[in-house]
């Protein structure tokens, strides 16, 4: 089968895009580091049952042990081992993150490309209801949802965590298109007959794709520290471990006390700092994303 | 021209309101009535009573009218009552509101007067070790999960060098001989949740200021002043920061969204007796009207922090009085 000549243009033009963003990307000393903290993290989640001691869900010692060589982060209030639960850990906020930044992003992208290219009442509405959720405050609203639905649900979490998030993404997406819009490339494209869904797909959607790679890190970070959250306010998906989970625990089960009237520093420690380094390291790499979409950002 | 711009302003506040509230009520009603489920399914209670028991709630009225009613009891302060609680919503949210404003508007203080300080230091000073060590650590600030912030200093300055105290809002049982000693122990109690929400707040903000006040410092007219003579200091207060306060105006109405979130993590962390950790317990309990009651309240003080913004920055900046 022969391919048409003007796909592989196209093909070549984006390789060679590509290639030169990458190049950048390596560049960003931050966004490297950003990017292996990221994998390790993503590697950790993808083969746990290789990495992880020991099954988190079974309980394999005594309760509270502190660490040692054979927990060598100690054990929870049942006994299971912490740093196998740390390593399933990751596998949630992957997950949530994955899930939830592609749901975001999908409502965000498809409601701010119609309503910046139709504008009118569409994008009046639309632009109202945004309007609505941004000055809300998140969490409750997230909460007041999940409970709403049926807490201790995955499906929820994301759920809550798109409809919250949704509308800064569909902001920035109808402002790209505004402009965009106005192009004449999209002019030509009209004046030739081609059809409204067929311009914003293929004219408007890859000229904002850029803008929404680097959101789309954000929103996965975003999107862990909302579950970790919820998670810890009891909300989570009890059947699964992660790390706000944990968190949760150690909070309401004696996690402060229970190490001979002493807190458990190992049980606190830990899924905070993986928390905290997963989405640093997703920033780090969002931020270096952005640097190369939008070059005013460089550094002169 | 202002009273048309503060009006239009609380139009929207009030038309955003009610279709939250209606959301709520047609998202309640969608997911089945907690109460008439949990009457019906036990199995002691005759149909009569049931059918009774929902004509008392209103239940049996058309939908339309149950969100009339819905609405006429939101509107004039009924939330329902507090299975946990044993007492009316309205009545516990009255009690607990005070500490979280307090926790709330102290910490919007401390936290603006710290990310206007340290963002326009640091964009003066831009490029220097302090502005990469501070940029640098603000980020990392926004990685980390509120709660565990909280739950780390708690273990450093709680547990390890106890310093302060635990949990709540003031010691239990304690009696003040003097209004200066019940200051300094609802101060003590305050010191690490106020903290934690300063600290992630400025991490959060300092950079804005910092990019605000970049931008001011490459006008014509801060040239000017630097050639006029006025010292560095003069040259950032007078001139640079005075510019870049307004943007940060904007972002303080888009903040106490945030510092809500905040303040329910923190004082389910600290125990701290707020509206906050009345949503945990709320979710603990399955205690649906409390949540409902303290979702209602949290909005609404965010909604009126808003506005109070918006009028301000009208105030400040003539430009948008105008539009």
């Amino acid at each position: 089968m022969r391919v048409p000549q003007a796909w592989r243009d196209r093909a070549k033009i984006w390789r060679e895009k590509m290639s030169a963003s990458v190049k950048l990307f390596m560049k960003n000393k931050a966004g490297v580091l950003g990017l292996c903290i990221t994998m390790t993290f993503v590697i950790m989640a993808i083969f746990a049952p290789y990495i992880a001691p020991y099954d988190p869900y079974k309980i394999v010692d005594h309760y509270l042990l502190p660490p040692s060589s054979k927990h060598l982060l100690g054990t929870n209030d049942i006994g299971q081992d912490i740093l196998s639960e740390l390593i399933y850990g990751a596998r949630v906020s992957l997950l949530i993150g994955v899930l939830a930044s592609i749901s975001v992003v999908s409502v965000g992208t498809i409601i701010g490309i119609v309503s910046g290219y139709y504008g009118g009442m569409i994008d009046e509405i639309l632009m109202r209801i945004c309007d609505i959720i941004l000055v809300l405050p998140g969490l409750p609203l997230m909460i007041l949802l999940a409970s709403l639905l049926g807490t201790g649900k995955f499906y929820v979490l994301i759920i809550a965590i798109t409809l919250n998030a949704w509308p800064g993404l569909a902001r920035l997406v109808r402002s790209a298109v505004l402009s965009l819009r106005e192009r004449a490339f999209v002019e030509a494209a009209r004046a030739i007959g081609a059809s409204d869904a067929h311009i914003m797909i293929t004219h408007i959607l890859p000229n904002v794709m850029p803008f929404i790679v680097s959101a789309a890190v954000y929103r996965a970070a975003a999107a862990m520290m909302a579950e970790a959250s919820l998670s810890f306010l009891g909300l989570g998906d009890p059947s699964h471990k992660s790390w706000g989970m944990m968190l949760h625990y150690a909070h309401t089960a004696g996690g402060w006390w229970a190490n001979y009237g002493k807190p458990c520093w190992w049980w606190i420690i830990p899924p905070g700092l993986c928390i905290a380094l997963f989405v640093s390291g997703l920033m780090l790499m969002g931020q270096a994303i952005e640097e190369i979409v939008n070059p005013r950002l460089r550094r002169r | 021209m202002r009273v048309r711009f503060v009006l239009t302003r609380f139009l929207s506040l009030l038309i955003t309101f009610l279709l939250v509230m209606s959301a709520i009520f047609f998202l309640a009603r969608a997911t089945g009535d907690p109460f008439a489920e949990i009457i019906e399914q036990d199995p002691r209670v005759p149909p009569e009573a049931v059918q009774r028991l929902r004509q008392r709630w209103g239940l049996d009225k058309p939908i339309y009218l149950q969100y009339i009613d819905f609405m006429k009891a939101m509107l004039s302060g009924d939330f329902g009552y507090s299975v946990a609680y044993y007492a009316p919503v309205f009545e516990i949210i009255k009690q607990k509101l005070p500490w979280t404003l307090f926790l709330l508007s102290t910490s919007i203080v401390l936290s603006t007067i710290g990310a206007v300080l340290l963002g326009a230091y640091t964009a003066w000073r831009r490029g220097s070790r302090f502005d990469l060590i501070a940029t640098n650590t603000s980020l990392f600030i926004r990685a980390i999960p509120h709660f565990w912030l909280g739950m780390v200093l708690l273990l450093v300055f709680g547990f390890y060098i106890p310093l302060f105290p635990l949990y709540g809002a003031t010691t239990p049982g304690a009696h003040y001989s003097n209004a200066f000693e019940f200051i300094k122990d609802v101060l003590a109690h305050a010191a690490l949740p106020l903290t934690c929400l300063v600290m992630r707040q400025i991490g959060m903000y300092m950079l804005y200021m910092r990019s605000a006040t970049l931008e001011v410092l490459g006008e014509d007219f801060i040239v000017t002043a630097k050639a006029k003579g006025l010292t560095d200091r003069e040259v950032l207060f007078r001139h640079a920061v005075r510019n870049s306060l307004l943007p940060m105006v904007t972002i303080t109405a888009l903040r106490f969204g945030f510092m809500v979130n905040g303040a329910i993590l923190t004082e389910t962390v600290f125990s701290y007796p707020g509206t906050g950790r009345l949503i945990y317990e709320a979710i603990m309990n399955s205690d649906y009207f409390l949540l409902q009651g303290a979702f209602f309240i949290t909005s609404v003080c965010v909604l009126i922090a808003n506005l109070i913004a918006d009028l301000l920055y009208a105030y400040l900046d003539p430009r948008v009085r105008v539009g």
